[in-house]
């Protein structure tokens, strides 16, 4: 395993510094080096021990109002200066194509280092006992129950050294941290078959293999397969419904979230023109922190050098907040959230969420329960999607069923759909069981999100079986 | 140094130092990309990436590791890392061995344009403009949401202990475009559509924002439709997203060993319907998943999978054909330098009915038309539900109005032997196959 050495990142720092000098307009530069390590088994078997290093640099250039932009992994100073080089020719010869002129918000020139606040530091630890402890749940999944025919479990930690410079003297240093895990279970019983997934994550050291133990999910998982290998899939049609506390981040991510980008609303989202009015019942308060403790989609500046801050999108159900880049944040005549991120020096930051969540209520799944006298209780999430009509989708993976207030039998869940605004008006309570779970986001580009939330009741349309 | 060479000296390396068996896989790429987003430019970039990743095997041990950075030290040092995982792994007793050379076909024809190659970003920036003005000046009434077009162009050397040594430089071109119509303050669903092609030539930039304009008009005005169970026409990329991707996963002989695909002990059964006939050609002339080899260097073939819906054979790599001391269908897959390969498809092929969409939408007595699709295909059992987006309700062989809100569910393996009619409109889809229009039957419609 490669060891980063401090004083090879300030290295970096001068070189881009010196390159800096000779840029054109506003411009930028950011490195980023991933080392990566993943060990996953499957079948009892070692399938994947990974571990690698991607790094380079990025150059964002603004001449004139017009963007253009440049990577390399070639981290020389005379590549660097060609990238800078490139992002201006860019920036000048789209210009006469681009309608809007970007200007960008005020923002300190920030000199900031940051780390993820650690207690193990997977740079420090044994790979050998990762990938023994990996061994060891792959056993326990299979051992569950009798029909578990295949599992797959993984786990990896990406550890991130991110350096931003521009052109009015920013100079940012932050090491990012995420280390998670996934189990996924195959169970087969007289032609049936079927499959549960769930993980577990954070941004932080190897301390979260204490915290929420790879097994927890690995049981899940397993008892979830093992369970709905014979049942029925859910039916279709609109009913009650409780979502599950981990799934209720999917809503509060696909569907509301992505409307509340300031570049969504912008092109007229649902959200647009919707600053001081209600939107969703006022039960619901729901938040975009991009500085929420050990938050997957957690940093301390984003890839603009904005500070993050805690956004506020729907404070008991009116709309107060969208969450803004620099150009944004200029247009909206705002001051920028933190919200511009970039998955890596490949691309230009653009807006996305970072940990959203719907905060908490104090009702019990009991009492949640209580008032449904024929529904489901949905449970698991899967792969979403969502318009910026508020229109959404998102997978489940279990539907129990709720009969006069009681939970019943399981069957297997299926995608589920509306409109998020309504979805939210017809939420009547919200439980008290909090959870924040690691999420990956596809906006043209991947990025790494938090999704929180607690379980609630509500109204929707399940695609299922007739 | 070319990339071959990078990928010699890797070998060189890790022989020296005493492992059983090593791989060096190299890629270099070329990417200029233009994003639309809201009816305007939001970003051209122009990025050069390269990198290795080293396999290595060790007393049947596996290590692999990667690096973005193609230098000596570098390389050096990724090959030490490889072999320290392969030391804390644990021996895998069905490992046999890494591939050996043999004669490569010829590389198929069309899968490197110099034209692409040497496309800068205001060549890909005017691909994106036509499509973006075909669509505008379709209708008054079309917004344009987001769009990306893609050109790459992509150098691959392999390498391994056994003397395999090959490379392959491919250029490819990709484009979409999201759009809306807006009437009356009401806002159509968001229409997709896409190209994918291996030349500028080939790539048709006008014919995407034409029909996606077009798309997205006629899902203007939508309808709720009461709930039935019937025909669904699929267009190509839902047909593929629905019906291919869970073939996929079945006939993947990784899955089959491990007890993941209902169709493992399947061969010679019939399975799906008889219209339905498969094959995976990994050689077809300008081909999206075309090359001379796969990604272990084994030569790419024409592999069947479906006769008139008999299962014929799965999809191997090099590792699970060992395993049961078959020859490898040359289906070793990598998404990067970074990962070890897999196994997918190459080109999955549905061969063409007779009729046209037009044709089969006629033969509908009532059904619907689905365009696009969002939602989840849980590949291993089937079982798929989701949004029809730019769905239209079909009666007396009619398209009546589009739909609003309404969902699909069924079982891709119960809808195979479901199919009334392929269509002959064969057209490269996004997820390595290229699917016609499938009229399926007997499928969960539900609106709200």
């Amino acid at each position: 395993m490669v060891i980063n050495k401090r004083d090879g990142i300030s290295l970096v720092v001068d070189l881009l510094k010196s390159c800096l000098k000779k840029a054109f307009g506003y411009s930028e530069l950011r490195y980023h080096k991933r080392d990566t390590f993943t060990v996953s088994v499957k079948d009892g078997k070692i399938d994947v021990l990974n571990s690698g290093i991607v790094e380079g640099a990025c150059a964002r250039t603004l001449i004139d109002g017009s963007w253009g932009f440049s990577s390399t992994t070639l981290l020389e100073k005379d590549k660097i200066e060609k990238i800078l080089k490139n992002a201006a020719s860019l920036a000048k010869a789209s210009k006469p194509k681009k309608k809007r002129a970007v200007k960008l918000a005020k923002n300190k020139p920030y000199i900031d280092k940051y780390e993820t606040p650690m207690k193990t530091d997977p740079r420090k630890s044994s790979k050998e006992e990762l990938v023994q402890l990996v061994i060891d749940v792959d056993k326990d999944v299979r051992n569950f129950s009798k029909n578990i025919v295949s599992d797959t479990v993984n786990f990896n930690i990406v550890d991130d050294e991110l350096i931003f410079l521009n052109s009015e003297g920013a100079e940012i240093s932050q090491r990012i941290v995420r280390c998670f895990g996934s189990v996924m279970v195959i169970a087969r019983e007289k032609g049936n078959i079927t499959s549960a997934y769930d993980s577990i994550g954070a941004q932080t050291g190897l301390e979260i293999l204490k915290k929420t133990p790879l097994i927890n999910a690995g049981k899940t998982a397993a008892e979830r397969a093992s369970k709905l290998v014979s049942a029925e899939v859910a039916p279709a049609g609109v009913f009650p419904v409780i979502l599950e506390n981990r799934i209720v981040g999917l809503l509060a991510h696909e569907a509301v979230g992505h409307c509340s980008e300031a570049d969504l609303v912008f092109g007229g989202s649902f959200l647009t023109g919707k600053i001081g009015k209600k939107v969703s019942s006022e039960k619901v308060t729901l938040v975009d922190n991009g500085f929420y403790p050990n938050g997957f989609g957690t940093m301390k500046y984003d890839d603009e050098g904005v500070p993050t801050q805690k956004t506020v999108i729907i404070d008991k159900g009116v709309c107060r907040s969208f969450l803004h880049s620099r150009e944004t944040a200029q247009h909206f005549n705002v001051k920028p959230t933190g919200n511009a991120r970039a998955w890596n020096f490949e691309y230009d930051p653009i807006i996305r969420m970072r940990n959203t969540y719907i905060e908490s209520g104090d009702y019990s799944l009991e009492e949640l329960a209580e008032d449904i006298k024929e529904g489901f209780f949905l449970k698991g999430g899967l792969s979403g999607q969502a318009d910026f009509t508020g229109e959404f989708m998102f997978g489940t993976q279990e539907a129990v069923k709720i009969k006069n207030g009681k939970f019943a039998e399981s069957l297997r869940g299926v995608t589920i759909s509306g409109n998020a605004f309504e979805v939210l008006k017809n939420v009547d309570a919200i439980g008290d069981d909090f959870i924040m779970r690691i999420g990956l986001c596809d906006k043209e580009q991947i990025n790494y999100v938090g999704m929180g939330g607690s379980s609630l009741r509500t109204k929707l349309l399940m695609g299922g079986a007739k | 140094m070319s990339l071959a060479e990078y990928a010699r000296l890797a070998i060189k390396y890790c022989e020296k130092t005493g492992v059983d068996e090593a791989e060096a896989f190299v890629q270099a790429q070329q990417t200029i990309e233009v994003v639309l987003e809201r009816a305007e430019i939001q970003s051209e970039r122009v990025k050069t990436q390269q990198g290795i990743g080293i396999r290595v095997i060790k007393n049947k041990k596996l290590g692999f590791a990667f690096a973005s950075t193609l230098s000596k030290a570098s390389i050096e040092e990724a090959c030490r890392n490889a072999q320290s995982l392969a030391n804390v792994s644990m021996p895998n007793p069905d490992w046999v061995s890494l591939p050996t050379p043999s004669k490569l076909p010829k590389t198929p024809s069309g899968l490197y344009d110099e034209e692409t190659a040497v496309a800068g970003g205001d060549e890909i920036l005017e691909l994106a403009m036509v499509s973006y003005d075909a669509a505008k000046n379709y209708d008054k009434r079309v917004e344009i949401d987001d769009g990306k077009f893609s050109a790459f162009v992509t150098d691959i050397a392999i390498s391994n202990s056994h003397g395999i040594d090959v490379e392959e430089k491919t250029t490819l071109l990709e484009g979409y475009l999201i759009c809306m119509a807006k009437e009356r303050g009401e806002a159509s669903s968001m229409a997709f559509e896409y190209d994918i092609a291996r030349s500028i030539k080939d790539f048709s930039s006008k014919r995407i924002g034409e029909v996606a304009a077009e798309k997205a008009l006629a899902s203007l005005n939508p309808k709720t439709v009461e709930p039935f169970v019937g025909k669904v026409i699929l267009d190509s990329d839902p047909a593929a997203t629905i019906l291919m991707y869970p073939i996929m996963s079945a006939v993947n002989a990784d899955n089959v060993q491990r007890g993941r695909s209902l169709w493992a002990g399947k061969i010679g059964e019939e399975i799906a319907s008889q219209k339905l006939t498969i094959v995976d050609d990994g050689l077809l002339p300008k081909g999206i998943g075309s090359s001379s080899f796969d990604f272990e260097g084994i030569p790419h073939q024409k592999t069947p999978i479906l006769t008139k819906g008999k299962l014929e054979g799965y999809l191997h790599n090099c590792y699970t054909a060992n395993k049961e001391k078959k020859k490898s269908t040359g289906n070793a897959y990598r998404e990067g330098y970074n990962m070890l390969p897999l196994i997918l498809a190459s080109n999955l092929m549905v061969e063409p009915g007779k009729k046209k969409l037009d044709e089969m939408i006629s033969e509908v007595d009532k059904g619907i038309i689905v365009r696009r699709f969002s939602g989840n295909v849980r590949a291993e059992s089937g079982e798929f539900s989701g949004i029809a987006k730019q769905a239209s309700y079909i009666e007396k062989g009619e398209i009546k109005y589009p739909l609003k809100e309404t969902m699909i569910s069924g079982n891709t393996f119960q809808a195979l032997k479901n199919i009334i009619e392929i269509g002959c409109e064969i057209r490269p889809t996004l997820a390595k196959a290229y699917v016609p229009p499938i009229l399926i039957d007997k499928i969960n419609i539900v609106s709200k």
